[in-house]
């Protein structure tokens, strides 16, 4: 999931590391401020977690890999936004310094797109879901939906950055979105599937934990909210509408279609269906297959497993395990 | 649990090991730089400093074997994401900034991989906070960082006792469900872990702002 160096040019990298830095130095400061001295301590346990998570296999049925969690949105609903960017920053630096994963230069992208638009956004999607659905239901729902939302959310940033470092560099955008959010639709539904299960045990045996990390900061959120809800529907839609926008972005095919339309009496349509398609025997992708790709795969698909887990989840929820101590070890 | 599994080299005795900590940063930061800027045109000058990264390597005793092994794992990942560019035309073209892609990201891995593994990450701290990074930022690196090896302790309990509890074959479903609860159950006790840290910090007169001794 790291950015790696390279990928992007050292204009974005500046660019994504001043956002970046403004989001987490504002970060750093709600959470200096905050009335309880206690989120200073949670923060850095928090980052501890989701880095020593983040290495727990998590097996796939049906193929023989393994998926692990993420975590941007579990920190933010544990912790509340703040907390949760901050802690996912410290995971991201920890990453770069201990192992050299993700960039040196790309820190501030790659903050930007797990830390950011990861927790801050994931929590603003969470919040939302959460005034629609009361109670703990609304909780699990809400992190189901956020976990989801923030992965494909973060896959659309990237493939903007990238396509901001290579202006007119050989590949088409519309497929390249295309690809990525088909992609990590699946990425997706399997980090909803492990944030929804630790929030679902989580509330089933210590509801306090959930209930009172999530109302204080749910209360500070208020603008920062509109602007997260905002910026997330923005990139979803950008990555939804995107592969639709083919006939202007591509700059490459225009200009074939020109030629075509001077020099031969080829019908444009024929030829759309034609430059794109793989030249493998009997396999024909055209654009028009990723751009269905696209929406099939990350809308229908994506929707349909969320809606299956919180299902699933609910029916979780409902049968409430008998509380048992919380943490005797350690 | 070895207090070295997370950077295993860093703490060697060479020539590069003994450098101050922020020359290796800057350092490293602009052959980062020099790689992603150059056009791929250039390849001799990409190749002379994929000389030189090798070159640091061996000089501050850091096995191929280490470095093959890490490469394995990053490679997939970057093959995979420079691979979306040809295919977005349809293999037709784009394989020019795919390979470069990959080039960049292999060099820039291996330089930073230098840097990581000749420098202990207490060196490190210290030189991000000269190199001006907030103090706040700092000391919760150090305090996560403090805190990774207690959590990491504590998950390789839960881990010995679940695999004492559970044997034989499972369905995939409960591997999956016993995973979950594994790390639900480690987020409860880290939280109630932070709690009492937090108690700790205030019998030592903790008033929520960082005082350090430098």
């Amino acid at each position: 999931m790291h950015i790696a160096d390279g990928f992007l040019s050292p204009e974005v990298c500046v660019a994504t590391g001043v956002v970046a830095a403004g989001a987490l130095a504002y970060s750093l400061r709600q959470l200096e401020q905050t009335v309880s001295s206690r989120t200073i301590p949670l923060t850095g346990m928090l980052a501890a977690l989701i880095f020593a998570g983040q290495m727990v296999k998590f097996p796939l049925p049906f193929v023989p890999a393994y998926g692990h969690l993420l975590g941007g949105v579990l920190a933010a609903i544990v912790a509340g936004p703040w907390a949760g960017c901050v802690a996912i920053s410290l995971v991201l630096l920890l990453q770069m310094a201990l192992f050299a994963d993700g960039g040196w230069l790309s820190y501030g992208a790659n903050v930007l797109n797990m830390g950011v638009v990861g927790s801050i956004g994931g929590y603003a999607v969470f919040a939302a879901v959460r005034r629609l659905v009361p109670g703990h239901r609304g909780i699990v729902f809400g992190s189901v939906v956020a976990a989801w939302v923030s992965v494909v959310a973060a896959s659309a940033l990237f493939c903007i950055e990238f396509a901001l470092s290579h202006p007119g560099g050989g590949f088409s955008l519309p497929t390249v979105v295309a690809l990525m959010t088909s992609f990590h639709s699946l990425i997706g539904v399997g980090e909803a599937l492990i944030t929804g299960g630790i929030i679902s045990y989580v509330v089933a045996q210590r509801p306090d934990l959930i209930d009172a990390a999530a109302r204080p900061a749910g209360a500070v959120a208020g603008v920062g909210r509109l602007v997260g809800i905002g910026s997330v529907a923005a990139l979803l839609i950008a990555a939804f509408v995107a592969p639709f926008a083919t006939e202007g972005a591509d700059g490459l095919e225009a200009v074939a279609k020109q030629a075509a339309f001077d020099s031969l009496e080829h019908p444009p349509r024929v030829l759309v269906l034609d430059d794109y398609s793989v030249p493998l025997p009997g396999v024909g992708l055209s654009h028009q297959f990723w751009q269905r790709l696209s929406v099939s795969v990350a809308g229908v698909f994506g929707t349909g497993c969320i809606l299956g887990m919180t299902w699933m989840f609910g029916r979780l929820v409902k049968r409430t395990l008998p509380a048992t101590e919380g943490g005797h070890g350690g | 649990m070895a207090v070295d599994f997370l950077d295993r080299y860093s703490r060697g005795s060479t020539w590069c090991h003994r450098w101050p900590a922020r020359l290796k940063i800057v350092l490293t930061l602009a052959v980062i730089v020099a790689v992603v800027l150059l056009p791929i045109s250039l390849w001799p000058i990409h190749g002379c400093l994929a000389c030189l990264i090798f070159a640091a390597h061996a000089v501050a005793d850091i096995p191929l074997s280490y470095l093959l092994r890490r490469v394995a794992l990053l490679l997939p990942v970057v093959l995979l994401m420079a691979l979306c560019v040809p295919l977005s035309r349809g293999f037709s073209g784009g394989w020019e900034l795919a390979s470069a892609l990959v080039a960049r990201a292999l060099l820039t891995f291996l330089a930073a991989l230098w840097l990581v593994n000749t420098t202990p990450f207490d060196r490190l701290l210290a030189a991000f906070r000269q190199l001006g990074m907030p103090r706040s930022f700092v000391v919760l690196l150090a305090f996560t960082y403090r805190y990774l090896f207690v959590v990491f302790d504590e998950l390789a309990r839960m881990r010995t006792a679940q695999r004492a509890r559970t044997f034989g074959r499972r369905s995939p479903w409960a591997v999956w469900n016993s995973t979950v609860q594994l790390v639900a159950m480690l987020l409860i006790r880290s939280l109630n872990r932070s709690e009492r840290v937090h108690q700790a910090m205030l019998s030592r007169g903790w008033q929520g702002e960082f005082r350090t001794i430098d």
